[in-house]
């Protein structure tokens, strides 16, 4: 069964398609990032009036400022419209309707997977005008766009499929919504968190016995628990943001981030590194979710 | 059809089931009937496929529903106890996109779904929302639903709780409908006035433990034969006495005024023959009948449960059941 002939998939688009919630999000997604590109487009002319002096870089500065709020949407808007989506079946008593039917339960979870990120994909596609504001100054490459629409996909899916892990592991899609949000900040600033206690434990005067512990490298930094950041979405993000700023070499050295840290293979790679490492998140929390609605094996809260 | 055999099941120290037997002939229309918590519907997940047993054998028409659990599903139809819909869909698209989830799409799928539509009294319904339909109509619709696929086997677990009288009465033509085109159903309930009227088999089940099943008819005739036989003489009370006590089929007898009860275990027949013999030694009989027996009474024999017993007569009083 392909995804279009997914009937889960082809039904939550058709729904979602008519509804009238779907065209406020798209207006409210939309206006915001128009609103916040044409602000910042009016503040660069103001200056320019001011000052007649234009800053070539504050064009790059618009696109950047348009892709990182475009982010943080997408990452809180994913998890609230996948964590209601195995948990509201269950509420509506439709979930054991269509187990009892010849589909699986994997193609229920990756109907509604799929529908979720067909919805964000929408809302990626209808803000390119307003990130292609960019192209009028240039700037921005073609692969950069590529790149960050990556970022935004294994983004969109790993927050995605915790939504639906959620979903599927508990009964109540207010309760499910609540975890998801939980797991995806303890993923965005816990691992932010535990890096930032590990450099301060090493900068410490003990710091000496955590550097023998395997934790810092003598100069203070927090050791292994960098590559906790590969999980982080945020983390991905920013990395590419950076290098499309071209402030890869100053800042944007993972090896740089909490202390010094020596050269890996990950480090050298860690985009794609990190994109692959949530893809793969993003299957294992699928297989969760669809153990979880196997009939005779169920776990709910 | 059906064939289970030991079927078990915990929740936690919980015995849902434990150690079913059930036996299930192509063609039947079994009442499947219990008390609240009885084990019904555990049962009736396992047989759909929405649950797994801890021990025990399920055969549906000849295909071990275990370890053949998408295979099964072809062969079942089910109709919960809750109707499941879909607040935003119209019926055609509420049945199309049930057709689907059973590999029918387009034109096959949209025919199946108007006839079945058609078959349940929803014809002209097509471009309604499911939301905005009635209780009755919400359950006829679930009913069609679960012949999408064409079933062998059609389980429905207390379907018509909740319906209004007149609805009830449809909704058992319909089944009955069903069952005389050669449909093997399932039926389950904790009512059992109207099931000894529709169904050809009971079984009643009580503890996860099947405590009485076979054709109504023949529970009824057991039923029918432990009932005592009530001879209202009008004299010659000894002479009656006298000779019921010599009968080889008389297993007690008591006597209260001019009326004799006679515990008496011998066929329709031999109940005829019996008064004959009381008429032709001189006895004048006034009144002989059995005393009404009915399959309410050994339930409640069967399941003993205080509580049980106010929701049966509540719920006879209200019709509420099939």
């Amino acid at each position: 069964m392909t995804l279009m002939t997914n009937p889960v998939y082809k039904r939550e688009i058709r729904v979602s398609s008519r509804s009238f919630r779907l065209a406020l999000v798209l207006l409210i997604f939309n206006g915001i990032l128009a609103l916040v590109a044409l602000l910042n487009m009016y503040s660069m002319l103001t200056q320019v009036r001011v000052t007649a002096e234009i800053q070539y870089s504050s064009f790059l500065d618009l696109y950047l400022f348009v892709a990182v709020l475009e982010f943080v949407m997408l990452v809180f808007i994913m998890p609230a419209i996948t964590a209601g989506s195995i948990s509201g079946e269950r509420e509506r008593q439709t979930l054991d309707l269509m187990l009892s039917t010849k589909m699986t339960p994997m193609q229920i979870v990756m109907g509604k997977l799929m529908a979720s990120m067909s919805t964000m994909a929408l809302l990626i596609v209808s803000s390119f005008p307003i990130l292609a504001l960019v192209f009028v100054y240039g700037g921005v490459t073609i692969k950069d766009m590529g790149m960050l629409l990556l970022c935004y996909g294994a983004a969109a899916l790993f927050a995605g499929s915790i939504g639906v892990c959620c979903s599927a592991l508990f009964r109540r899609s207010t309760l499910s919504t609540v975890v998801a949000y939980a797991v995806l900040g303890g993923i965005v600033i816990g691992t932010y968190a535990v890096n930032q206690l590990a450099l301060f434990f090493s900068r410490m005067p003990g710091g000496a016995y955590l550097v023998s512990a395997g934790m810092g490298t003598g100069e203070g930094s927090s050791g292994g628990f960098l590559y906790l950041l590969l999980l982080n979405p945020t983390a991905t993000f920013v990395m590419t943001m950076l290098r499309l700023s071209g402030r890869e070499a100053a800042e944007g050295r993972v090896t740089q981030w909490f202390g010094t840290h020596g050269e890996s293979f990950l480090s050298r790679n860690w985009v794609s590194s990190s994109v692959v490492i949530q893809i793969i998140m993003a299957a294992a929390l699928v297989w969760v979710a669809v153990r979880a609605i196997r009939p005779g094996k169920r776990f709910h809260k | 059809m059906l064939k289970i055999r030991n079927l078990r099941k915990l929740y936690g120290n919980y015995h849902a089931l434990d150690g079913l037997d059930m036996e299930i002939e192509e063609g039947a229309l079994y009442g499947f009937v219990g008390p609240n918590g009885a084990g019904k519907t555990t049962t009736i997940k396992i047989i759909s496929g929405l649950l797994m047993p801890d021990a025990g054998d399920v055969e549906i028409d000849g295909i071990d529903a275990l370890a053949q659990p998408y295979r099964l599903k072809e062969k079942i139809g089910y109709v919960p106890d809750y109707f499941g819909v879909y607040d935003n869909l119209k019926v055609s698209e509420y049945m199309e996109f049930f057709a689907s989830c059973y590999g029918m799409e387009g034109l096959t799928a949209r025919k199946r779904s108007q006839t079945l539509l058609e078959q349940v009294g929803l014809g002209d319904k097509l471009d309604f929302y499911v939301d905005g339909l009635s209780r009755g109509m919400k359950q006829r619709l679930s009913l069609a639903r679960a012949l999408l696929h064409e079933p062998v086997l059609l389980v429905m677990d207390e379907p018509a709780a909740g319906l209004d009288p007149r609805t009830r009465l449809e909704f058992r033509e319909t089944v009955r409908e069903l069952n005389q085109q050669g449909m093997t159903i399932l039926l389950s309930s904790h009512l059992l006035t109207d099931l000894t009227e529709l169904c050809t088999d009971v079984g009643i089940i009580d503890g996860g433990r099947m405590l009485l099943t076979g054709s109504v008819e023949e529970i009824i005739e057991k039923i029918h034969t432990s009932k005592p036989i009530v001879i209202t003489v009008c004299d010659n009370i000894q002479t009656a006495l006298s000779l019921l006590k010599e009968h080889p089929l008389v297993r007690s007898i008591s006597v209260k005024e001019q009326e004799i009860l006679v515990q008496f275990s011998g066929s329709g027949r031999q109940e005829s023959q019996l008064l004959t013999e009381l008429v032709q030694s001189g006895v004048h009989v006034r009144g002989f009948m059995r005393e009404p027996g009915s399959l309410e009474a050994v339930f409640m024999q069967l399941t003993r449960r205080e509580e049980e017993r106010v929701v049966l007569s509540y719920d006879a009083d209200d019709e509420s059941g099939l």
